[in-house]
């Protein structure tokens, strides 16, 4: 079941109508982690998916309370590192099976949402341990974790933002104007994904269908394979924005509904000046995630140990943050160069601020960025970047470049 | 409480490289000259070795949320000083 499927939307509708009649926090909250569980029962495979989601759950949770009365620095680090090893194995990475003995991906355990569990547990560890998260018990980090607006694709909510509105279950749409927008949002959300998405994909499907045929019933003139090549190249960048903007789109509107603020996830991505801009415009929440989890912790231990190479070194942990982003996307060899991608994007970006800044100082800067004429080449030039990295994002590395060849008249 | 913003402000004099700065507690990163996320993080490394306190990842980033301002930044590091 997916959130555009006649089942969860008339689900949706249905519960979201008798939701506040009903009487008490607790009602609610059993209805909502009922509802959760059952979202989750029609994602899972077979048995060993609900080995393989117990046992990741529990452990979060008990290193994660375990944190919390003794904060203890080798646990949380021993804990992080088997975290990842598991994930890494669990995915099936393409370049981890290229080193590693092939019996550790023998194994038939796939976990529903296990890319989103990943961040949350991080997050619920790292804030255990510094002593940010609160009250922790199995039925909130259950219904957290579990929550059937967040686990599949995010957007990723924190444990205290998720604890605020669960610890009420109170509407928190004001009056029915709000509510009618929530509606009308879910409604534009299944129409991105179900009309405007597919038609991009579709229209990208046939282009780079028509530009893969060689020999006989090829594209025949260099201009035609161009311009094939530009709409394959803007439509696979629409499909994805449609889709999970669409998706994002139901699930906020749809939690809104029940109670539930989610984070939002876009933030018109494509008018991003560069790189670092775009990751705060575009799955923000996984931006955020990884400034605050993987960047700065990264560029804290650089500058408190090294401060005078801390400016040198900033390029170099935001290549490291996007790179290993890139690369959770998936686990085939594309997404290392989607990941290659970013962290050169995101370098440059701050490696460009940093020449800005030396050439100019910090005024000069400040008239660069808000000089109009740099900021219309600087949005298009970004634009195209950004297209470029998510030519790289369907899994079919050899198509992508036999594309790209094909532009070069080299196929 | 005077003496924490002093020295607050002696920080961000250091960090952001201007000896004139002074700070009102309703001033936001937009206020400041070079408050990137960058000079966020050097601020509170700076913040942390002059008054011998660490902060939280989750305290770092709800800083620089909408509605905080310096005020706030002050306030948090006289309670963790206390």
């Amino acid at each position: 079941m997916n959130v555009c499927s006649i089942e969860w939307l008339v689900g949706l509708l249905a519960v979201s109508v008798v939701f506040f009649v009903l009487p008490g926090t607790r009602v609610r909250q059993g209805i909502f982690l009922a509802a959760s569980v059952g979202f989750v029962a029609t994602q899972v495979p077979d048995p060993a998916g609900w080995v393989g989601l117990t046992a990741f759950l529990a452990a979060g949770f008990f290193v994660a309370r375990a944190l919390q009365r003794r904060p203890g620095r080798w646990l949380l680090v021993g804990y992080l590192v088997a975290l990842l090893a598991a994930f890494v194995v669990l995915k099936q990475y393409a370049f981890a099976k290229a080193v590693l003995p092939a019996a550790l991906f023998a194994h038939p355990i796939a976990i529903v949402g296990l890319s989103y569990l990943l961040f949350r547990q991080i997050h619920v560890a790292v804030d255990a341990f510094q002593g940010q998260i609160g009250v922790l018990t199995p039925g909130r980090y259950l219904a957290y974790q579990l929550n059937l607006f967040g686990i599949t694709a995010g957007p990723i909510q924190r444990y205290p933002q998720f604890c605020e509105d669960w610890d009420r279950m109170e509407p928190v749409l004001v009056d029915g104007e709000a509510i009618l927008r929530a509606y009308r949002r879910v409604f534009l959300g299944v129409l991105k994904v179900s009309v405007f998405a597919a038609l991009c994909l579709a229209g990208h499907e046939r282009l780079s269908a028509a530009l893969v045929v060689t020999g006989e019933g090829a594209i025949a003139s260099q201009a035609k394979t161009m311009l094939w090549f530009m709409g394959a190249f803007y439509l696979y960048p629409a499909y994805i924005y449609f889709n999970f903007s669409g998706y994002c789109d139901i699930v906020i509107a749809g939690a809104s509904l029940l109670g539930v603020r989610m984070p939002e996830n876009f933030d018109r991505p494509f008018i991003a000046r560069n790189m670092i801009e775009y990751w705060t415009r575009w799955h923000r929440t996984l931006g955020f995630w990884i400034r605050d989890y993987l960047f700065t912790p990264l560029y804290r231990a650089i500058a408190s140990r090294w401060p005078e190479r801390a400016a040198s070194m900033a390029f170099a942990c935001y290549f490291v943050a996007l790179f290993l982003t890139g690369i959770w996307h998936g686990s085939t060899w594309n997404f290392v160069i989607f990941g290659l991608l970013n962290g050169l994007g995101v370098a440059a970006a701050k490696l460009w601020e940093n020449h800005l800044i030396a050439t100019r100082g910090r005024k000069g800067l400040k008239e660069y960025l808000a000089d109009k004429r740099i900021r219309v080449v600087a949005v298009v030039a970004n634009f195209h970047f950004v297209c470029l990295t998510i030519f790289f994002f369907p899994s079919d590395l050899e198509r992508s470049i036999l594309l790209l060849r094909r532009l070069l008249g080299l196929a | 409480m005077d003496q924490v913003r002093n020295e607050v402000e002696q920080v961000f004099r250091n960090v952001f490289g201007d000896d004139e700065l002074v700070l009102r507690d309703a001033m936001t990163a937009d206020d400041v000259e070079g408050w990137d996320s960058l000079t966020h993080i050097n601020l509170i490394i700076a913040l942390e070795k002059r008054f011998g306190i660490k902060f939280a990842t989750a305290e770092i980033s709800r800083m620089k949320e909408p509605g905080q301002n310096v005020g706030h930044l002050i306030a948090s590091v006289a309670a963790k000083r206390r």
